[in-house]
């Protein structure tokens, strides 16, 4: 796999590339803003692009604008955003235009390589990917009669795991059951929740997002 | 005793020079009366048909209704005391303006119709003095000052020449004297003849003069300038027309016959235009008292406490005057401000507009800007309108230091919401990304560890990676609570989001538009909304509703809450959104923040 990896802190950028680099994966380009980022996306056509969300010059939200250029422009590439705030805003930003291929991950949960790479090879396989840390933030968000209430244990484990981004697929792997009793489980919590979005669209990340953070 | 005579002596004084005046207005008016009843007699008399007045009815009431009409404007000016020769002159121009009919007084001395030939050509300059020295009394400017002394300077020598060198009994053109010339010293009619006709055309051109001067004024004068001239100065134009047009007619008759048309209809134009003239006048004193007496109104009615600004528009109305400004100087930071505390640039005097400054107890209160119209601001304005000023003044100043204070106060809170932003990269860039690497080398170590089979080293590392995970934790939530980059990036409606996404009680956010506004005002409503919600908290709620809506100029910010005690004061939102001129009112189990804004 080929990445780009923009990060304008040259601590990070070298930690992350060494990790990238020992799991085997070819660092074709590496960036400190987004100007160069999107000319080394275009000179190179890597497989994913890692980038941080505050960049020169301003440090505010270049990294998710030029993460939002690269997934119009460049379908094929995969664009992981790394952050330090739990921020679902941000996230549902990333998301907006293009659901697919988009990630926003948490800075240090990517120094564990397996996260780093799982989160690669779900964005390559066409997933989302939603750091769990928001996911686990907007379920335990205070609500005045919880609708999450009426969901089975299992339910809100497969919720869970649609929030952070897992397709059907990904999901019955990670619980060890198949993909067919996943599918059963989502459409069970779509219905329960008056969840409107086919519940097998990329959108659906988005509408449960919303969901969490709307229903109080 | 000693120190009480000078001042009797004065009042004395005072009061002679003040019964003097009335019995030189009353003699005024009585040779007045006596040069116009005389100039009816000789009108009548055997010399009829060689004067305006004797050709009809109609000359003769014209001629009396400008004279006299002269005269009682002189007088009426006079007797009000309006500042310099303007009465004076328009009595002199009546009386010379008789002159021209004493000429054709056959059966009297000899003396009388001299005279009156020398006079009469004194009425232009007077007039022409008059109407350039209005309204202030003197001739301002100086084309103005020169044409005036040209114009005296030519009467003079005209006069002179025409009196020593002129034999009415030689002269062609004579017509209602043509036997006396008292002060004949030698007969020249050539010369005669020539002074005579150089002085019509001279005359014609200094009333072209006049008219363009004129013209420049009014042109000039700014709205209630030009009110107050248009009585005076288009009356003005027109006897100067009637000049013009006489030297052009007489150039081609040889005799000034009365009961020629044009020349008839010319003395018409002439002395229709000196009446208007002398109403003009009139109608200026009749102005002048009447803001006198509005300007005294207002400070009959100043017990009535007037709001800010007050006066100046009372003053602005009195005057007819809607241009009219009032500064008020504040000593004490060196500066003009208006009566709402508002600082504005020293008043100063333009083309049309003059300045006044009005001083109590030798201090300057105000400078008023007014139009130049006004003549001697200053005496009209009476002590008690002084204190009225002085009054405003003082709250003025009140408002000024408010605002100054209000604005201190705003900088306040700005300086300190910039150093948290300052505070909150800090740890963003510095910290909590140098805690990150550190995390990421206790990973490596321990990995190491793990391959060299050190387990106890790989454990205790293990536990470092939990510990470093939860500072990055602490460190992020304490960034953020210091200041919400998202608040500074995204504005107020994400931060709320993910203020009722940690919040202690579940929190609604009924309405929150995404629309940018000043940071201040933002972090205004975003620390009002926090610290409400940590109250509401606190008091046991189990609910809050939050709004944030944009509303006339202001963003109006409400949470409510079903706690079970009230609301606690919620100090540091209260100077927050005070800082910024707005205000917070807390009801038992809401807050009401309004705060002026104007979106951007």
């Amino acid at each position: 796999m080929r990445v780009v990896i923009a990060e304008d802190v040259m601590l990070t950028r070298e930690g992350i590339t060494r990790l990238l680099t020992d799991a085997g994966i070819d660092v074709v380009a590496e960036a400190g803003d987004a100007a160069s980022l999107l000319r080394a996306v275009r000179v190179t056509q890597p497989d994913a692009a890692i980038v941080d969300i505050r960049m020169p010059p301003t440090h505010t939200d270049e990294g998710l604008v030029a993460a939002q250029q690269i997934r119009a422009e460049h379908p094929g590439v995969s664009v992981l955003i790394l952050s330090q705030y739990v921020e679902p805003h941000y996230a549902a930003r990333l998301l907006e235009e293009h659901p697919e291929r988009a990630g926003y991950l948490l800075k240090e949960r990517v120094f564990d390589v397996a996260n780093l790479i799982d989160a690669l090879r779900r964005l390559a396989d066409g997933e989302t990917v939603v750091d769990p840390t928001i996911v686990a933030r907007l379920f335990a968000r205070k609500r005045h009669t919880d609708p999450l209430d009426q969901l089975t244990e299992r339910e809100r484990e497969v919720l869970g795991l649609v929030a952070e981004g897992l397709s059907n697929r990904a999901i019955a792997a990670r619980l060890f059951v198949t993909e067919r009793t996943v599918e059963a489980h989502v459409k069970q919590i779509f219905l329960k929740l008056g969840l409107s979005t086919d519940p097998d669209s990329h959108r659906r990340v988005l509408a449960v997002l919303a969901y969490l953070r709307g229903a109080s | 005793m000693e120190r009480l005579e000078p001042r009797l002596a004065a009042a004395a004084r005072l009061t002679l020079s003040r019964r003097l005046a009335a019995l030189a207005g009353i003699a005024a008016v009585l040779a007045g009366l006596a040069a116009g009843a005389g100039a009816l007699a000789v009108a009548a008399g055997p010399g009829r048909s060689t004067t305006y007045p004797g050709s009809s009815a109609a000359g003769a009431a014209l001629l009396l209704c400008a004279g006299l009409g002269l005269i009682a404007a002189g007088l009426v000016i006079s007797l009000n005391r309006r500042p310099g020769r303007i009465g004076d002159l328009a009595l002199l121009a009546g009386f010379t303006w008789f002159a021209p009919v004493w000429v054709a007084w056959q059966e009297g001395p000899p003396l009388v119709p001299t005279l009156a030939m020398a006079l009469g050509g004194f009425t232009l300059p007077l007039i022409f003095h008059l109407v350039l020295a209005y309204p202030s009394g003197r001739a301002g400017s100086l084309p103005a000052r020169a044409l005036l002394a040209v114009v005296y300077a030519e009467a003079l020598l005209a006069a002179a020449a025409l009196a020593l060198f002129r034999d009415p009994y030689l002269d062609p053109g004579c017509l209602a004297n043509c036997n006396v010339n008292s002060f004949l010293v030698r007969s020249l009619p050539s010369l005669a003849h020539a002074v005579e006709i150089s002085d019509r055309w001279f005359a014609a051109t200094a009333a072209a003069v006049l008219v363009a001067i004129c013209a420049m004024r009014l042109a000039r004068a700014s709205g209630p300038a030009r009110q107050r001239l248009l009585p005076v100065l288009v009356p003005a134009i027109a006897f100067a027309a009637a000049v013009v047009a006489r030297a052009v007619a007489l150039q081609r008759i040889t005799v000034e016959d009365p009961f020629n048309t044009a020349l008839f209809t010319i003395f018409v134009v002439a002395s229709g235009a000196v009446t208007l003239l002398a109403a003009g006048l009139i109608s200026g004193v009749v102005r002048y008292r009447a803001e006198r007496r509005a300007v005294a109104r207002i400070a009959a009615n100043l017990d009535e406490a007037p709001m800010p600004g007050s006066l100046q528009s009372a003053l602005a109305v009195a005057l007819r005057d809607p241009g009219l400004r009032v500064a008020y100087w504040l000593p004490g930071t060196q500066r003009y401000v208006d009566a709402s505390g508002r600082a504005v640039p020293e008043p100063s005097a333009m083309p049309g507009r003059a300045v006044t400054r009005l001083m109590r107890n030798e201090r300057t209160i105000a400078a008023v800007s007014h139009s130049g119209a006004v003549p001697r601001m200053e005496s009209q304005i009476g002590p008690a309108i002084r204190l009225g000023l002085e009054n405003e003044r003082l709250q003025a100043e009140l408002l000024a230091q408010l605002e100054e204070l209000r604005a201190s106060r705003a900088r306040i809170v700005e300086t300190a919401d910039s150093e948290r932003r300052g505070l909150e990269r800090n740890l963003h860039d510095g910290a909590q990304q140098r805690l990150l690497a550190l995390s990421y080398d206790i990973r490596l170590a321990r990995g190491s560890a793990g391959e060299e089979g050190d387990t106890p080293t790989e454990t205790a590392l293990a536990r470092a990676v939990g510990e470093t995970r939860d500072i990055l934790q602490e460190l992020r939530e304490l960034a953020h609570g210091i200041y919400p980059a998202v608040l500074a990036e995204a504005g107020i409606a994400p931060a709320l989001a993910t203020l009722a996404d940690t919040a202690a009680l579940p929190v609604e956010i009924l309405r929150a538009e995404h629309r940018r506004y000043p940071a201040p005002v933002e972090a205004a409503a975003y620390f009002t909304v926090a610290e409400a919600l940590d109250d509401a908290a606190r008091r046991n709620a189990d609910h809050a509703e939050v709004s944030v809506v944009q509303d006339d100029g202001h963003l109006v910010v409400t949470v409510e809450d079903n706690g079970s005690r009230p609301a606690s004061p919620l100090t540091a939102a209260t100077d927050r959104v005070g800082a910024l001129g707005g205000a917070l009112s807390i009801e038992p189990t809401a807050c009401r923040a309004e705060i002026p804004c104007a979106s951007s």
